[in-house]
């Protein structure tokens, strides 16, 4: 049977004091919030912390709330919320369609958006689209509070920007241009508790209903360090006439943008091709939704 | 240290010393003696340590008891009404959903929890609020038909 190490355990009851803890414990204090990666990598003895700071009993990081048109987004939210919230399913549709295939239903209840960013892992599911929409984090430590574009956030596998004595708090996405659509696709051995074997977000935003593209972005997932934009396919797109051979010609161009590795959910080169599929297919699901189709 | 906690189980209030380290699965069977709740994986993998807590079903060998405080949580034997089963444990004795029993308590949650929420859950809908649950005698068929039967059971 899987036993957890021993730790002590801090329940803060406000931001300020979680920030205090954490500096206090220098590095070996981890937040935990849902504990469906931490517990697991302690219970297999991968990380060891003396302490573990709680952060669910502090109020104000579990909510959604419509912020100047924008969404704000709580790091405590539970990800099957972003499921749920009728909000998110209408602004942000991409997100929660990422959200409904992360994990499993029991995972679904207990893990956060915030420690799916945090973590950091290649294959995660939230980041992607939260990249396609141009979403900053909120990091807040004793002395100062800063918002980093989640596009700089991550370094690597289990590397971000945050700070020792940093907690993430919210996650921020500013009203979306007009004719903006979203998709995101998980290329999965099975449909639930499964990490990506590849996965891309795409988002268009589009000059008018039947305009021309202004802005494109191509996230890919499961094929770098950490999720990439594929950027010369997104500078193909450009000013262009949207249509299924400019997507496809896109798609040719991400499947030479990544670089995966082979290991047990797939081989480097079929990856790379599932890179052009997606890519495709995503951008089409991206123009129906811009469209308002 | 240990911490004093209340953990609200199945209606009745506990109040329970715990080191943080021990789970909410190991809580239950161990200090209060719930041992429907039982431990698979113990990584959040199989289900079979599924309890309800608030309202959401969830592997209670993913959350620290110290989480659990003050939560509310059911387990299988709070569903049944004494002597009288929970529809839906009925429905699993009816159509033999129940094989070697280990994945019925967290199945059995699952589905309850489902039919809470959609009275009328689809194939698919069955199947996908069930995916967090594994059954290695591989008796899904019969647990989705058990489920379905139990979503009509319920509504007369």
């Amino acid at each position: 049977m899987h036993l957890l190490p021993k730790f002590d355990y801090y329940e803060p009851r406000d931001i300020g004091e979680a920030c205090k803890l954490l500096s206090q414990l220098k590095g070996s204090a981890r937040i935990i919030a849902g504990g469906t990666d931490l517990l697991v990598n302690m219970k297999k003895g991968l990380s060891a912390p003396g302490s573990l700071v709680g952060i669910g009993k502090i109020p104000g990081i579990s909510e959604i709330e419509p912020v100047n048109g924008g969404i704000s987004i709580g790091a405590h939210l539970i990800i099957q919320k972003l499921v749920e919230f009728d909000l998110i399913r209408k602004k942000l549709s991409i997100l929660s369609r990422a959200a409904s295939v992360l994990g499993s239903p029991l995972v679904r209840n207990r893990a956060t958006i915030g420690g799916n960013i945090v973590n950091a892992r290649p294959a995660a599911d939230l980041p992607p689209p939260l990249i396609a929409m141009g979403a900053r984090v909120r990091l807040k430590s004793r002395r100062q509070e800063r918002e980093v574009p989640l596009d700089r956030f991550f370094r690597g596998p289990g590397e971000t920007a945050i700070k020792p004595g940093e907690v993430l708090t919210h996650i921020v996405i500013d009203a979306l241009p007009p004719f903006t659509g979203g998709d995101y696709v998980k290329l999965m051995h099975r449909r639930s508790l499964e990490i990506a074997i590849v996965a891309v977000a795409s988002r268009i935003t589009l000059d008018g209903p039947d305009g021309v593209i202004r802005d494109a972005r191509i996230i890919l997932s499961s094929v770098a360090p950490k999720a990439t934009h594929a950027v010369r396919a997104e500078k193909a797109l450009i000013g262009e006439r949207p249509s299924e051979r400019l997507f496809e010609h896109a798609g040719q161009i991400a499947a030479t943008e990544c670089t995966p590795i082979d290991d047990v959910r797939g081989g480097a080169g079929y990856r790379c091709s599932m890179v052009g599929v997606l890519t495709k297919r995503t951008l089409s699901g991206a123009l129906r939704e811009a469209k308002g189709q | 240290m240990k911490k004093l906690i209340t953990l609200i189980v199945n209606k009745k209030a506990f109040e329970v010393a715990v080191e943080p380290n021990r789970t909410l699965a190991q809580v239950l069977r161990e200090d209060l003696g719930f041992l429907g709740t039982k431990v698979g994986c113990g990584i959040g993998d199989c289900g079979a340590c599924t309890v309800v807590v608030d309202g959401r079903p969830v592997n209670s060998c993913l959350v620290l008891a110290v989480q659990a405080n003050g939560s509310e949580i059911t387990t299988i034997e709070g569903i049944s009404e004494g002597a009288e089963l929970h529809p839906v444990q009925e429905a699993f004795v009816e159509y033999g959903a129940i094989q070697c029993g280990f994945c019925t308590s967290g199945m059995i949650l699952s589905a309850k929890t489902l039919l809470d929420r959609n009275s009328n859950p689809s194939e698919p809908e069955i199947r996908a609020a069930l995916s967090g649950n594994l059954c290695r005698c591989t008796g899904y068929q019969k647990i989705v038909e058990a489920v379905h039967a139990a979503a009509g059971m319920m509504k007369k």
